[in-house]
């Protein structure tokens, strides 16, 4: 049985019954605003917060009203039955622009109400945090890492501060599903409880998304069908895209000019930003560091040239922090300025209020390009504008095949689909979070003090959000933690752990409290020869190939703890230009790009280049027939597998191929198989894979791939580093399924 | 020693603290065993105080292997020779350094407890201040003067030492409100004296003090606190803390140093004789004083200070250092521990033979090995239980009832928030 829906209607023009149940000092402030209706959602949930005390979600698209959905009964609520001292009521959101928001907007009603409001983030002065600690009543705006911070520095305080709170309103929490933050969050509110002593409600506002289970889930993980959702449909925010094809000669008997051939499109994309974004505010998402630095400096360019000021600044990582704090602030106060960006700008910085998104080349999933494209059009009645940019190779005679299917473009394409039906990547469910636990653990012992080791199991494994962790796999990562050279644990002789001086000095400093970061990007070098950066996310071995600039690279050795990446140029062969850039793409997102390249409709918001591109993509799709024979030779010893399963899958069939002898390249479901003489035939290979018994993991990865992709691996050992890769990015039970499937159709 | 009458009253209070796992306030003499030489030389350290000396003894023992017993003990024997005492246990937020109030809040858990002969389960703050009072009065008379003379005269003393004005002033508020019938003006001072002030302006308002006793003092009030109870009539003061391992639980190093920087002030005060009738003893676990990287060995200055007696190993001792380690329990001293408890609850007459006591024992050491007589709680604890059964059913026998005395391996450990219930072995007994 599911749990209850409940879609609102349109509210009909007689008194509503949901006002008079409000408190009186409530009531008055809506007859100050001059509301002469409440919001059908308002509607909905005034009963469902006032009457029932269990989990609500609300549901609504941006500015529909649902701040004041919760708030209204809740605050009523706490009038009404008004608490014994701490906080009345805990708001968490993710974004401290957000918290100064929602600050100005409840500072009034809470006004009326008597209720203090305290908004607490890094930027807050210490005066006003002392004053809600010395007061704690009425209502706390904190983002998930000042939660935290408040865990570490007063962890004696919190049972004080939060014993009488009625309900934790969670914001934004579809950017909360799948990410370490989002697991952070959880553990925080787990150990919340625990710290209180008893069950604390949850509000949960998101966007409205087409599944809204996981949000159930992620809301109550232990009870996820009692949590009522409450959804608005109407009111739905207006979305603008376009997706601009752009081609770029590949000519591959010079692999000399690839540097050539990259500019000119690039140039052509740059110029279009600049016609296009210039005189407001805007994001541009451009991928890897060297990316934006290219196109930073290409827009500066063009400014100087029309004689123009210049407003387009990059913004990444190895910035100084003053250039990205002046430009953050830039982005606050001056309404002309565009910020060139890697993923840095997606989580964290507040910028509320961008007129449009950009995105050069494809994004790697649907969570985050939502995330990038909530930031624009924040306003009611404003539109979210999103400009996507495909940079596609033209096809030629020597052209590789999969150059021919511009799956760039097909991906953006299905995207910007899935996007629309409100899909979103769900939450790694098998995914250990290794990295997130670690950083719990640190936490909760400098909360208490000290913890047991089976104290820190039930709580963050048992009651907490870690469940898939077991014992065995626990006491492994503490015995890791605690070797002396890694220094993040040490024991008391009566069994109580402490932190080691490592982790006193993590705990200590600032920087502890957030457990994301932007991915860092590997340092490439050919030859002793620094060529840029890349960010990688998926599992890279040596052997494989990138792309990088235009060329093709073949990786001959991964140093994980420098982030340096040595590549050789790869000349061998006549591989595709696209792909290899180092992002995960979700099964659900290649299957629907198999879609567009079956479909025959033109989207409406794809221009005319785009569309003789897809139109080519579909006719290669046909001739290469993959849907029927997904096993295609494409030459001598050299094959092309579509797979039809994302990025994790995939390339788990690709290092288990290359342990096999072969060399194979992921390319968002395909797989470019080359082998030598001497080994055996791929059908043989592959019924192989589908009669073994269950693969091991060491049989797989010879440890020389990438593991470090989170905060806290770097303290973790190789044979954990594994687990924690075999549960979120290799997935060695789907190889089964993937080889028997290609098998199968291929007969 | 001797075995006198065990009041009913001590009875009680005795047999409900041991079958909590704490240590009764009263009637220790009545269970005591060994360590007779330890005893000694606390007495010692207390009659030195009481002329006029300080001391200072880090009481250094396992869980369980009892300390606070110990400290108890000595407690009351310093009540005995007219001393006040006052006692608190440490945790995460009573410290002696603090920046967050967590030293003000240890220093009114002190004030709270603080105990004389009279009123030896503590409060004992407001007889103090009023024994000063009446003996001012007393003094006038003999000395012909008015009695806020006589208190100005004895308070000057006190104005000597830093902070010793406002306490004088304090007190003198006091004294008026005594005058004057104010009660008000005497419960602010009682309460500035308590520590129960936190903020200035607070103790401004009422009393017209500028300062209050807050985390940046806490030792400085204590000397002047010695100062004041010897012109109350008392012989000294002694400190009693115990649970010192939280302060090598602290998670921050910086917290650590600064506390243990307070502990090297007062070690240099009371080894340096510049601090007069004023005792310290402190109760900690080995940790708390050996580890190197977190205890009090980890502070160059009290590593140096502290070091023991390299010759005092195995079985010699040397008492004269700061540090008594406490020796662990026999099975011998276990079994006249256990046969003074019987004769506490049961009276001269036992009804429970001595073979019992060691069929007992045996069960205790099957289960839990050794630990039964290092760390004597939990085994104590159960044998009280198990008396208490046997009284209330006198038919029964105490054979049926030994298979099914449980007793745990004491752990220490006291957080209750989380409960720790279901079987997990393997994190049970984690070690790293």
């Amino acid at each position: 049985m599911m749990g209850r829906t409940m879609n609102s209607r349109p509210l009909s023009s007689e008194q509503s019954r949901g006002f008079e149940r409000l408190a009186e000092p409530v009531r008055r402030w809506i007859w100050d605003k001059g509301w002469n209706t409440l919001r059908d959602i308002q509607e909905c949930a005034i009963p469902v917060l006032l009457d029932e005390d269990g989990d609500v979600i609300i549901a609504a698209a941006t500015a529909g009203g649902k701040t004041e959905a919760a708030f209204l009964p809740l605050i009523s609520l706490v009038l009404e039955h008004p608490g014994e001292g701490g906080f009345d009521l805990v708001y968490v959101g993710p974004l401290r622009a957000l918290i100064n928001d929602q600050f100005r907007r409840l500072e009034d009603l809470c006004d009326r109400a008597k209720l203090p409001v305290y908004p607490w983030h890094g930027d807050i002065s210490q005066g006003v945090k002392a004053r809600a600690r010395k007061d704690p009543r009425g209502v706390l705006l904190i983002t998930p890492e000042s939660l935290e911070a408040l865990f570490v520095l007063r962890g004696l305080e919190i049972p004080a501060l939060f014993m009488s709170v009625r309900a934790v309103v969670i914001d934004e929490l579809h950017a909360l599903l799948d990410n370490e933050r989002g697991v952070h969050l959880r553990s925080l509110l787990t150990r919340l409880e625990l710290a209180v002593g008893h069950r604390v409600r949850r509000i949960g506002l998101s966007a409205t998304l087409g599944e809204m289970t996981l949000a159930r889930e992620y809301l109550r993980p232990e009870d996820p069908e009692a949590v009522v959702l409450l959804e608005s449909k109407s009111e739905g925010q207006e979305l603008k895209v376009q997706i601009r094809g752009y081609l770029r000669q590949g000519d591959l008997s010079r692999s000399d000019k690839g540097d050539e051939d990259e500019t000119a499109a690039r140039r052509e994309v740059a110029s279009h930003l600049f016609s296009r974004l210039r005189g407001s505010r805007n994001l541009i998402f451009a991928g890897s560091r060297q990316n934006v630095e290219w196109y930073a400096d290409a827009l500066r360019e063009m400014s100087e040239k029309a004689r123009l000021p210049v407003e387009f600044f990059p913004h990444h990582a190895s910035l100084s922090r003053e250039h990205r704090i002046d430009l953050e602030k830039r982005l606050k106060t001056h309404s002309a300025t565009t910020a060139v960006c890697t993923s840095t700008l997606e989580l964290g910085i507040d910028i509320g209020d961008i007129a449009c998104v950009a995105q050069v080349g494809a994004p790697f999933s649907v969570g985050s390009l939502r995330q990038r494209l909530g930031r624009s059009g924040r306003r009611v009645g404003q539109p979210a504008v999103l400009r996507m940019y495909a940079v596609e190779t033209a096809s030629g005679t020597a052209s590789h095949p999969l150059d021919r299917l511009h799956l760039g473009l097909i991906r953006s394409i299905a995207m910007v689909e899935l996007l629309i039906e409100g899909w979103c990547e769900p939450p790694a469910m098998q995914s250990l979070h290794l990295s997130t636990l670690t950083h719990q653990i640190l936490s909760v012992i400098a909360e208490h003090g000290g913890m047991s080791a089976k104290r820190l199991y039930k709580t963050l494994c048992e009651f907490g959000p870690f469940r898939r962790v077991g014992s065995q796999l626990f006491a492994r990562l503490l015995r890791q933690l605690g070797r002396s050279d890694v220094a993040l644990l040490e024991q008391a002789p009566d069994g109580i752990l402490l932190l080691g001086h490592q982790g006193e000095r993590l705990v200590e400093h600032y920087s502890f409290y957030a457990v994301f970061r932007s991915p860092e990007e590997y340092r490439l070098i050919a030859d002793h020869k620094p060529l840029g950066t890349l960010p990688v996310i998926m599992i890279l071995a040596p052997g494989m190939t990138i792309i990088f600039s235009g060329r093709r690279w073949r990786i001959t050795d991964i140093h994980d703890k420098e982030r340096v990446i040595e590549v050789t140029a790869d000349r061998v062969g006549r591989p595709p230009l696209f792909g290899g850039d180092g992002g995960l793409i979700h099964d659900r997102v290649v299957e629907k790009m198999k879609e567009v390249l079956l479909g025959v409709d033109l989207p409406a918001y794809i221009d005319e280049t785009a569309a003789r591109l897809l139109e080519d993509a579909r006719s290669e799709f046909r001739r290469l027939d993959v849907v029927r024979r997904p096993i295609c030779k494409l030459g001598e010893r050299s094959y092309l597998l579509a797979t039809w399963v994302g990025t994790v899958k995939t390339s788990t069939l690709a290092l288990v191929l290359r342990a096999m002898g072969y060399t194979a390249e992921t390319y968002d479901g395909f797989l470019d198989v080359n082998y030598k003489e001497g080994v055996q035939p791929i059908e043989a290979a592959l019924n192989g894979v589908v009669r073994s018994t269950p693969v091991a993991a060491t049989s797989v990865l010879s440890g020389k791939e990438n593991f470090m992709t989170e905060k806290f691996h770097p303290y973790l050992n190789l044979d954990l580093l594994l687990e924690d890769a075999t549960s979120s990015r290799i997935d060695l039970n789907s190889l089964h399924e993937v080889a028997r499937r290609l098998l199968e159709s291929s007969k | 020693m001797q075995t006198p009458k065990v009041k009913k009253r001590e009875r009680d209070t005795i047999i409900q603290a041991l079958r909590a796992g704490v240590v009764p306030k009263l009637g220790l003499q009545h269970i005591q065993v060994g360590r007779a030489r330890e005893i000694g030389e606390l007495i010692r350290d207390i009659e030195r105080i009481g002329e006029g000396g300080a001391a200072i003894r880090f009481v250094i023992g396992e869980y369980g292997s009892g300390k606070t017993f110990f400290l108890n003990l000595i407690r009351l024997i310093a009540l005995e020779k007219g001393m006040v005492v006052l006692s608190a246990d440490m945790a995460p937020d009573r410290r002696l350094h603090a920046t967050g109030g967590q030293a003000r809040s240890l220093y009114a858990e002190m004030a709270r407890n603080a105990s004389t002969r009279t009123k030896p389960e503590g409060g004992a703050m407001a007889s103090i201040v009023e024994r000063f009072a009446s003996q001012a009065v007393r003094a006038a008379e003999i000395g012909d003067l008015a009695p806020s003379e006589m208190i100005r005269e004895k308070l000057a003393h006190l104005e000597d030492l830093t902070g010793g004005y406002d306490v004088a002033t304090v007190i003198t508020r006091y004294w008026e409100g005594f005058e004057a019938g104010n009660e008000e003006l005497k419960s602010a001072a009682l309460r500035w004296l308590r520590a129960e002030y936190s903020t200035r302006t607070d103790a401004r308002k009422a009393l017209g003090v500028r300062t209050i006793i807050d985390d940046a003092n806490v030792y400085d009030q204590l000397k002047l606190l010695a100062l004041f109870v010897r012109e109350s009539g008392y012989k000294g003061l002694v400190v009693s803390l115990d649970e010192l391992v939280n302060l090598y639980k602290l998670t921050s190093s910086q917290a650590r140093n600064a506390n243990y920087e307070q502990i090297l002030r007062i070690l240099n005060d009371v080894l340096q004789g510049s601090a007069s009738h004023l005792g310290f003893m402190l109760g900690g676990t080995p940790e708390f004083l050996m580890d190197t990287r977190r205890g009090l060995y980890s502070y160059e200055a009290l590593q140096s200070r502290l070091a023991e007696n390299t010759f005092a190993r195995g079985g010699l001792v040397d008492l004269s250092g700061p540090v008594i380690r406490l020796a662990n329990l026999t099975p011998e001293d276990m079994f006249v521990l256990l046969t003074n408890i019987r004769r506490v609850m049961q009276g001269e007459n036992a009804a429970l033979s001595d073979d019992a006591l060691t069929a007992f024992m045996t069960h205790c050491s099957d289960r839990i090995g050794d630990a039964y007589f290092r760390t004597p709680r939990n085994t104590v604890t159960a044998f009280v239980n198990m008396l208490s059964v046997l009284e209330q059913n006198p038919d029964v026998d105490w054979r049926r009832l030994l298979g099914s005395v449980e007793v745990a391996e004491d752990s220490g450990d006291d957080m209750s928030d989380i409960p720790d219930d279901g079987a997990n072995d393997e994190l049970a007994s984690f070690k790293l």
